[in-house]
């Protein structure tokens, strides 16, 4: 008996050694459709190498759902090994949950990070949490339709008075050519929130300036020298320039994008991640260049706008957490970042190769203007979407019926917002 | 308590048959409306979690001081009241003309093209409806201009918003209640139509006091579902306007769906739980006065 034991543990541990190590899968939430899913896949060819038997499985969410999957999911322990999403959405996730890890201490082993920025850092940090580790930064940039462009003399417009010019030939010169009023010269959007602000954002951040509405300590911003000049030249364009199309007022993401890729917005925001999608020939065709925001005082310098930052977070009851966090570290890797670069377009290494790249995608790659970061209010300000809310309100109010004297409006609407701040911070 | 038991038992068939049924409504029906309910006494950025902080009416406190909401509500009595105005009586006159006999011949294609709308996917219409109000490329104003009238300012007009969402549901809803309406129609009695006009009765006296009394019943059913649909409207604003222009869509459910986004759960499950007593408030009064008899 005692033989057929040992015979029967010698045939065991034969069978094991020549079995391969068991499979394990790593699954991400995210929420970048199709080209996130490609990314992923390559990541997991990639982390194989390394990490034989290991496969990434991801699934992308629309954003809304993500939201709401990661939250009851955190919260009745069946997290994902690791969620992928902007900066923002994750901090609403450890403010949900409060199941978010900590990543300063993994962070601190990988050898080479020497191109994430303290910037970068800050932006992953929620109450001296790092709760993300930042993988793509979102740069947005300002674009003009080339056509439209060249046959208005061919200048990028530098300066807000040249954007004006601009504006304005493409709404009354019929760039297009066909013969009709159909074109505006700005493709903008209005509808909710953040649709305002983020556009509000872009401008302000691109003129020089480091806050929309309120600073780190704050104060509200709005009324101040520089400030209350954007917004009312902001506020005009949706107005008395009449810039956009008439219905910009319910206009959000989809409705934006409509005016831009149906070919009748002659300048427009451009995100690193709309290029590969804008160069195709069924969209724009690459028919657009890219530079930095216009500027609005000769003595402050323009630049691209860096809005956001798109990271890896590790949930503290993910299945497979050391694993998890492994992977996490792997993704600043240098054939990880390359992923990153060929199929969302934007990564946070600068030691990539980018001559795959068509020139408007090198543009956003090389980085060589100006870049400015956005300051991130939410991270520091917990009532800020709520004070963010009632701002876009307030400026909807002064799009829907333009008031005789924008200045008093911005002045009555800086005092508003500092009630509500004070009133909130409570 | 014996007599209890001996009912049960004695109907044990039927609670047998009906007991899946119960379960699945309390499931799907009631227990997402208690748990709604139960968030909306706790705090917000607790109300995910598995031990929430309940706050007992404070999210109420807040939604009734906030002025937003109640611009909101009053906005959605004012929408509901015109909406149901307008379909019921839209509907009740296209089925008076379905139901005459001077439509015989096409009576069929008319039944069709009103009914249409209500089986076209609801997203799908509104989203046409927009581009129709569209005032770069829209059909409706380069209409109004060809014969040269002033432009409509449809969606992107705080005058007009509102209506322009009406008659978008308008089209998309009134063929429903103008079925119930013929519905009603066909099984009237028509003997009593006849003595009437043989007593000289004028054509709207015969309206009036014979043919209206006996469409009762399909006002009442009307007026409730029309009641509890556009007091929930939501789909029509998310599609077409987004609570704008300047909150003059700004409809509760929306107001409450804005909430959501901002991640303040437990006063937009207050502001939704507000809506649902309303809802049930009001659909009951309406029933009880629709099913009283004439002279209670």
């Amino acid at each position: 008996m005692g033989i057929l034991r040992k015979v029967a543990c010698a045939a065991f541990a034969a069978a094991a050694s020549i079995l391969p190590a068991k499979a394990q899968q790593l699954t991400v939430w995210h929420d970048l459709g199709d080209n996130g899913i490609k990314w992923f896949e390559a990541l997991s060819a990639e982390f194989a190498k390394q990490k034989p038997g290991v496969t990434i499985r991801s699934q992308s969410f629309p954003t809304d759902q993500w939201f709401g999957r990661v939250i009851s999911a955190l919260n009745t322990d069946t997290a994902p090994d690791l969620i992928f999403n902007n900066y923002e959405r994750v901090i609403r996730i450890q403010q949900q949950t409060n199941k978010v890890m900590d990543l300063k201490a993994l962070t601190g082993t990988v050898p080479d990070k020497g191109f994430l920025s303290e910037d970068d850092m800050r932006v992953a940090t929620f109450k001296g949490r790092q709760i993300i580790i930042p993988i793509q930064r979102v740069q947005m940039a300002f674009g003009v339709r080339k056509s439209w462009l060249d046959k208005n003399g061919g200048k990028f417009p530098d300066t807000w008075e040249e954007v004006k010019a601009l504006a304005t030939a493409f709404r009354d010169k019929d760039p297009d050519g066909n013969g009709q009023a159909d074109t505006f010269g700005m493709a903008l959007q209005a509808a909710k929130p953040r649709d305002l602000i983020h556009m509000l954002d872009l401008f302000t951040f691109g003129s020089g300036l480091r806050h929309t509405l309120i600073d780190p300590e704050g104060k509200i911003t709005i009324d101040q020298p520089g400030h209350a000049e954007v917004l009312e030249e902001f506020l005009k364009t949706y107005s008395s320039y009449r810039f956009v199309a008439p219905d910009t007022i319910n206009h959000s993401f989809a409705e934006m994008y409509q005016v831009i890729e149906g070919g009748r917005g002659g300048m427009f925001r451009v995100g690193d991640w709309n290029v590969r999608k804008w160069d195709g020939a069924q969209v724009l065709n690459g028919d657009f260049v890219s530079g930095p925001w216009p500027k609005f005082a000769p003595n402050r310098p323009n630049a691209v706008v860096i809005g956001g930052m798109r990271g890896i977070a590790v949930p503290e009851n993910s299945p497979n957490k050391a694993l998890a966090q492994e992977f996490a570290a792997f993704m600043l890797s240098k054939p990880a970042q390359q992923a990153s670069l060929e199929n969302i377009g934007a990564g946070v290494r600068k030691d990539l190769d980018i001559s795959k790249l068509s020139p408007r995608q090198q543009y956003f790659a090389k980085a060589e203007h100006r870049l400015v970061a956005y300051d991130f209010p939410e991270s520091i300000h917990a009532f800020y979407p709520e004070l963010e809310a009632a701002f876009h309100r307030k400026l909807l109010s002064g799009i829907a019926r333009p008031p005789a004297d924008w200045k008093a409006f911005i002045a009555e609407t800086a005092k508003e917002m500092r009630d509500l701040a004070a009133k909130l911070r409570g | 308590m014996t007599d209890v038991l001996a009912t049960l038992s004695r109907d044990r068939i039927f609670y047998l048959f009906v007991a899946p049924f119960a379960a699945l409504t309390i499931l799907f029906g009631v227990w997402p409306i208690l748990l709604s309910m139960q968030v909306s006494f706790t705090a917000s950025a607790t109300a995910l979690r598995p031990n929430p902080t309940y706050v007992g009416l404070a999210n109420y406190a807040a939604v009734l001081a906030d002025p937003i909401f109640l611009a909101s509500l009053a906005r959605t009595l004012l929408y509901t009241v015109l909406s149901v105005v307008a379909n019921l009586a839209f509907a009740l006159g296209f089925a008076i003309l379905l139901d005459s006999r001077l439509l015989k011949r096409g009576s069929l294609f008319f039944r069709l093209a009103i009914f249409l709308p209500v089986i076209t996917p609801d997203v799908a219409g509104y989203v046409v409806w927009r581009w129709l109000y569209d005032r770069s490329f829209g059909a409706l104003n380069a209409f109004l201009t060809l014969l040269g009238l002033p432009p409509f300012g449809g969606l992107s007009s705080v005058d007009t918003a509102m209506l322009a969402i009406l008659i978008a549901e308008l089209w998309h809803h009134a063929g429903f209640y103008m079925i119930i309406f013929l519905a009603n129609l066909s099984i009237r009695d028509r003997a009593l139509e006849e003595a009437a006009h043989l007593d000289g009765a004028t054509t709207w006296q015969r309206w009036r006091y014979v043919i209206l009394p006996q469409l009762r019943p399909a006002l009442v059913i009307n007026t409730v579902y029309a009641l509890i649909q556009f007091l929930k409207t939501f789909t029509v604003v998310v599609v077409m306007t987004k609570g704008g222009p300047n909150d003059q869509t700004n409809f509760v459910s929306y107001y409450a769906y804005q909430l959501f986004d901002q991640a303040r759960y437990g006063e937009a499950t207050a502001m939704a739980t507000i809506l649902f007593a309303i809802v049930i408030g009001l659909s009951l009064t309406a029933y009880r006065l629709g099913d009283r008899e004439p002279g209670q």
